[in-house]
């Protein structure tokens, strides 16, 4: 099982990314569809399949990996299976970025206003939390100042939300909150991806410094581990990655929680290899959450992180009995 | 050889001196208890002596990057944090980190030191068991199994025998003693002064953030010493099984 994961959990997301080509309203068929992707003509079908599913099934790709991921390393770093990427403050703060644009009309004057509004919210939080808990700080100071930003953010955003001028304004945010990926472009694809690579890499890059701290801050930095400079890479990758996933998708929560949690046992709990798998598998589980809204109901425009919430609190609610039987 | 040596070494916690301008030598072949009340200071002075804690004076291992650190010396610190539960085995690999390169994956050799350690520890049968499942005791094998396959010519080891059984604590200690016989130094604090005396070739008695007395056991554990630190008396004999020592009542 163990050795089989990567390949297994890699055929799961191509399966997965066909499907969600060959899923929309629209009524192809799949032969048709896929000819009609690689075709050089660009009639209507050509058109849907290359601006409306390609880059909604890629966004959907980049969005899992970078939330597994995210959610992966903050629990190995933090040496908690609770943490969760929203975390330390970085989605609290995209989010208020972009309901900044969306209520200041900016979002409206041109298509790139909300996710650059949103990647300005993620900057100016990372450089706090680094502010606060960069190279002096601690896990512990991490997770206060990530509650901290949270609650500023959510202040401010309600502020937002109370002074709306206008209720169109108010269920424009209301619904980008909810988070989606219906009705992206590869705009959003290009202005996401750099972000998101960066934040790949970073995480990554923390295979061994994760490995080690599973016995505490001070045996890592003994066995050579640079644990100031692991922290630092944490947060900018984190922040790069939920950063630009919050400014392209909205609020999506539950993968950065749920997708380590259920890895962890497969992999058998080494920090380390769990973040590759986490991160197919959050590419997975968001692919086949993005499907789920257009199958159960195509004409209500059922939002993304509605969806996952609903399916991941209670698959949380059930690992945990799950572990507490175990335990007993 | 000195694989230790701390000059002057001071730490201060706001202006208050927790460790008050230690200076001490370690060298190849020994095994050195480092023994004193709660609050001494033994902890801080090993984590100023890694390099852990800012200091003043001078440690030997100051001047060594960080990488290369790891390869001479080995931390058991001693809280026993086990985060997640990865088996017996991935966890004494851990101790290989510092001899392997970016990326490249554990040699045959890197495996020969984990189950060199395993065995030193009596722990081959719990190879791939799950750490975290492991009682308070075991767990504190495996860690000191972790230390060993680091394979370094030095050990600091804070309170690893607390909690074990006393067959396991005298395994740990020979365990010690077998690796001095090759050459390694270790610097160990200890609670047991029984097995302090009976197992370290040299004592350093710390009171305070000074180190008041150091030498051989029966020299450190006279009298005036156990009185003035720990405020006991003992009883304390060389017999034909060797240094025996046996806190008796308190005097404070």
């Amino acid at each position: 099982m163990n050795r089989a994961l990567i390949p297994v959990l890699s055929s799961l997301v191509a399966i997965l990314f066909l499907v969600s080509l060959l899923t929309g309203p629209a009524g192809f068929g799949p032969g048709e569809s896929l000819r009609a992707l690689l075709s050089p003509q660009s009639d209507a079908i050509t058109l849907v399949m290359r601006e409306i599913r390609l880059p909604r099934a890629i966004l959907a790709v980049l969005v899992g990996v970078s939330l597994g991921l995210s959610g992966a390393a903050l629990q190995g770093y933090l040496r908690n299976p609770l943490a969760e990427p929203g975390l330390i403050g970085v989605s609290g703060s995209a989010a208020l970025g972009a309901v900044i644009a969306l209520h200041s009309g900016l979002a409206a004057s041109f298509v790139l206003a909300l996710p650059l509004a949103a990647l300005t919210g993620a900057l100016i939080s990372t450089l706090l939390i680094l502010a606060l808990a960069g190279p002096r700080g601690s896990s512990m100071t991490l997770i206060l100042a990530g509650i901290a930003i949270s609650a500023l953010a959510g202040a401010l955003l309600s502020l937002a939300l109370n002074l709306s001028p206008n209720p169109f304004a108010t269920a424009e945010t209301v619904f980008w909150l909810l988070g989606s990926l219906a009705d992206r472009s590869f705009t959003h694809v290009w202005i996401a991806l750099p972000f998101m690579a960066l934040g790949w890499v970073l995480l990554l890059s923390l295979t061994r410094p994760l490995d080690a701290l599973t016995l505490g801050e001070d045996a890592a930095q003994s066995l050579g581990i640079r644990v100031d400079r692991a922290r630092l890479t944490l947060i900018v990758g984190i922040a790069s990655c939920v950063g630009a996933a919050t400014a392209v998708a909205g609020a999506i929560g539950f993968v950065g929680l749920v997708v380590p949690h259920i890895l962890r046992p497969i992999v058998g709990a080494q920090p380390g290899r769990l973040l590759p798998a986490s991160a197919l598998g959050g590419a997975a589980l968001v692919l086949a959450a993005d499907i789920a809204t257009r199958l159960i109901l195509p004409e209500r425009d059922l939002k993304l992180g509605v969806l996952m919430a609903l399916v991941g609190a209670p698959l949380f609610l059930h690992l945990i009995y799950k572990t507490r039987r175990e335990s007993l | 050889m000195s694989l230790l040596t701390l000059t002057d070494l001071t730490v201060l916690r706001g202006i208050c001196p927790v460790v008050d301008q230690a200076t001490l030598a370690v060298a190849s072949g020994e095994v050195v208890g480092l023994i004193g009340p709660n609050g001494a200071g033994k902890t801080t002075l090993m984590r100023a002596a890694l390099g852990l804690l800012p200091h003043g004076g001078r440690s030997s291992l100051d001047d060594i990057p960080a990488a290369q650190r790891a390869r001479n010396v080995a931390w058991l610190p001693q809280s026993r944090e086990i985060a997640w539960p990865v088996t017996v085995e991935t966890l004494v690999m851990l101790g290989r980190v510092p001899h392997l390169s970016a990326g490249q994956r554990p040699s045959d050799a890197d495996r020969a030191a984990v189950t060199e350690a395993l065995e030193a520890m009596d722990l081959i049968t719990f190879r791939s068991r799950a750490a975290t499942e492991l009682s308070g005791g075991e767990q504190a094998r495996v860690l000191i199994a972790r230390a060993l396959a680091q394979q370094t010519p030095l050990i600091l080891a804070d309170e690893p025998v607390a909690g074990l059984d006393p067959g396991h604590q005298i395994a740990t200690m020979q365990a010690f003693r077998t690796l001095a016989a090759e050459g390694t130094a270790t610097l160990v604090s200890l609670h047991d002064l029984g097995l302090a005396a009976r197992h370290c070739d040299r004592l350093v008695l710390m009171d305070r953030g000074r180190i008041v007395a150091e030498g051989r056991p029966e020299f450190v554990l006279k009298r005036e010493n156990l009185r003035d630190t720990f405020g006991i008396t003992a009883h304390l004999s060389v017999g034909p099984d060797g240094l025996i020592f046996q806190p008796l009542e308190t005097r404070r």
